[in-house]
């Protein structure tokens, strides 16, 4: 266990807090909170759950918006480059947190801080400045209005400075969109949770970091023998020369199996998508890989996983920016039935260059899609435009009218919850939503995934403990063991991604170059040594993964506890998935059997330390990691089990 | 012969900018570096320019630089262009 004031590496030192409604600005040392959790989201959980009140909302003033730049980032630990960014979820009520790479988090390292912490709530659009100490909150009447780009490059311009790192919302985030993502660098986006919600909502329209200091590790020739390891590792990773050589992953192979497992059709009509329609998006001469000018790869990243895109033909010929992923695919295509590859493209960096979440928008918005099919809303309500499925450029357009709140887009933008109570007619049963939050993700044939989106404490999310196969995530079991469609051995593998899920959301390293990927990338060995030498510690792999992780996501569980009604039914998939049947493909005839995921959700709550029955924390687990203050509270408001 | 790049294959991680400052000050301090690289995300454009502090990294068998680009494109080329637009 980490010793108080043991740490002397890698942090930056400072945590930097900022009131909106008053314009003060102070520090606080990062140590005293990242002695308990290793830092990044860990120091965000535990601030929001210590400073913020029951009954707070969304959008009171006393709400949090929550920096956290990993402890790694800044160093030259692989991958190490991602902030999460933790708030009250416009969704669930619970806790919100969204994590994104880029450039940002070691420039707000090397500018001397950790955390950001923002609370109250401008009157005036503002942003907030930070170059080494001098830190400043700036009238931004200039960017107000500006879409992502328009936004970077004016900051850019105005400060004359092309090296600043730019976090900001777009039109969609000022306007209270609730599915609106804060982007960094123009591409990369913090999307879950309606974090861009929450800022559009403090009025804080951007943080504008430069920094000119350094990150000093404890011991620099050990640290860096094991960097040179590590990238030895991954750089050669076939999987990684795979990306930056073919870029668009496999899914540009029509046989691919993940296009039989991981996909969602029509807002969840089906799971299988037809060959044609896969090929006409993917193909390699006509489809999205043609339109791939290059590679990109965040801070200190040795896999390089960003396409660069630009449309080179039809009505969005010239559009460019990075981003397109298995998401892309997954949502903007398969989710409205899209095979142009052309409009895909266009309304993924459409939804970058708006602020706008993408998985929200595939999500939410094909739901739009199926009403129009079946009916329950007709041209009237949709400002005349045509939502059948297959048509691109209609959601194209949508996507703009949702940012600006145009028409429809008004009637969207407050959630789609919301939009279900007004559009009535049991329109609420085809939207695939988790505690609130629309979700994208599979859920009838990979069982293991579906536990993970079901259970995730940020709604409906796939990146706190997703697994797909024995050949490349979890604990590995021995072959034959596990089989994705299958429900057993699925919680153990869900628990295990979870997390070292935990451990890099505070180390700040992508779970792309960390666990999740493959077999050969980063290793939980890789992260003791990671750690050790550059932070001075002497932890084991047994510390990090039944101590630190588990910390995270019980701090993370007990927030929603507290802040929330959510209980073990909402750990459920999506109803629709347990009524209708997978109707075509290899998995025709698949369905969540309730009972069945019931089992394997016990077994999920036991692997945590949580009761069975409820899903609630328990004092002794609660007292045996250190957080007995957060098991007194529990208790006062009868929501622990002693 | 001097290092440089191919621009064509740098995905702008700027790693080679954190490595190099580690070989002058043990720290990662890119203020520091001999290297310098900016990047537009917009329009694709990677800018990469090595200034006159650069010791070849004196004491290392290889350039750090060079010996951590995993993505090939840092070299000891005659003479490497500067800036690529996609």
């Amino acid at each position: 266990m980490i010793k108080e004031g043991s740490i002397n590496g890698c942090l930056a030192g400072k945590i930097l807090r900022a009131n909106l409604s008053n314009k003060k600005i102070w520090t606080e040392p990062t140590a005293k909170y990242a002695e308990k959790t290793l830092g990044g989201r860990g120091i965000n959980s535990f601030i929001m759950i210590n400073e913020i009140h029951l009954g707070t909302k969304w959008h009171d003033p006393e709400n949090l918006l929550c920096f956290g730049v990993g402890s790694l980032v800044g160093t030259m630990a692989p991958g190490a480059c991602r902030v999460d960014i933790s708030t009250i979820s416009v969704f669930s009520g619970g806790k919100g947190s969204a994590n994104v790479g880029g450039f940002w988090g070691a420039e707000l390292k090397y500018a001397g801080f950790d955390n950001i912490i923002i609370e109250g709530k401008s009157e005036e659009p503002v942003y907030l400045y930070i170059n080494n100490d001098n830190i400043e909150l700036r009238d931004a009447s200039l960017i107000w209005g500006k879409t992502i780009f328009e936004t970077e490059n004016i900051l850019r311009r105005k400060l004359g400075d092309k090296n600043i790192e730019i976090a900001s919302i777009g039109p969609a985030g000022e306007n209270r969109v609730r599915g609106s993502a804060i982007i960094i660098d123009s591409a990369k986006a913090a999307g879950g949770s309606g974090v861009g919600c929450v800022m559009g909502d403090k009025k804080l329209k951007a943080i504008v970091v430069r920094g000119h200091g350094k990150i000093e590790v404890a011991d620099p020739k050990r640290f860096m023998k094991e960097v040179k390891k590590c990238y030895q590792q991954c750089g050669n990773e076939p999987n990684a020369v795979m990306m930056r050589k073919a870029g668009l992953n496999k899914y540009s192979d029509p046989d691919y199996e993940g296009w039989n497992t991981n996909i969602v059709v029509k807002n969840g009509q089906d799971d299988q998508w037809e060959k044609e329609k896969r090929i006409s998006l993917m193909n390699a001469k006509t489809g999205v890989p043609n339109m791939q000018k290059g590679v990109r790869a965040c801070y200190s990243c040795p896999i390089g996983c960003i396409p660069f895109m630009e449309i080179n033909k039809g009505k969005y010929k010239g559009t460019k920016g990075e981003g397109f992923w298995i998401n892309t695919i997954m949502g903007h295509a398969c989710r409205f039935d899209i095979s142009d590859p052309e409009s895909v493209v266009k309304s993924w960096l459409l939804t970058n260059e708006l602020g706008l979440d993408g998985d929200y928008v595939a999500a939410g918005l094909s739901w739009v899609f199926e009403l129009y099919e079946k009916g329950i809303i007709t041209k009237k309500n949709t400002d005349g435009l045509e939502l059948t499925f297959g048509n691109g450029d209609a959601l194209n357009i949508l996507i703009k009218k949702l940012a600006y709140r145009e028409g429809i887009g008004d009637l969207l933008a407050d959630g789609m919850i919301e939009a279900a109570h007004k559009i009535s007619h049991n329109s609420d049963y085809y939207l695939i939503q988790v505690k609130g939050q629309p979700s994208l993700e599979p859920f009838r044939i990979p069982k293991g995934w579906s536990l993970a989106v079901s259970t995730s404490p940020v709604a409906g999310r796939h990146l706190r403990g997703a697994t797909m196969g024995s050949n490349r995530y979890g604990p590995r079991p021995r072959p034959g063991d596990f089989n994705i469609t299958d429900y057993r051995n699925q919680a153990k593998g869900v628990v295990w991604q979870g997390k070292t899920k935990e451990l890099e959301d505070n180390l700040g390293i992508c779970n792309y170059v960390g666990t999740w990927s493959g077999a050969n990338f980063l290793t939980l060995d890789n992260f003791v040594e990671l750690i050790n030498s550059s932070m001075g510690l002497t932890l084991t792999k047994e510390e990090l993964m039944d101590h630190y992780a588990v910390i995270g996501r019980n701090l993370e569980k007990a927030f929603n506890t507290l802040h929330t009604n959510l209980s073990r039914n909402d750990d459920l998939p999506p109803r629709r998935f347990i009524d209708e049947e997978v109707k075509s493909g290899p998995y025709k005839g698949f369905r969540i059997d309730e009972d069945k995921y019931n089992k394997m959700l016990d077994e999920y709550y036991e692997l945590w330390g949580w009761d069975k029955k409820t899903g609630m924390q328990t004092r002794t687990g609660l007292e045996q990691l250190g957080l007995k203050r957060i098991a007194e509270k529990l208790a006062e408001y009868g929501k622990l089990i002693s | 012969m001097k290092i440089s790049i191919n621009i064509d294959l740098c995905c702008g991680c700027k790693t080679c900018q954190l490595v190099c400052s580690f070989h002058h000050t043990k720290a990662f301090w890119p203020d520091k570096s001999s290297i310098n690289i900016s990047r537009n995300p917009q329009n694709g454009v990677v800018e990469w320019s090595i200034n006159s502090t650069c010791d070849g990294c004196k004491g290392e068998d290889i350039p750090l630089c060079i010996k951590y680009c995993v993505y090939g494109a840092l070299g000891l080329f005659k003479e490497g262009r500067k800036e690529k637009k996609l």
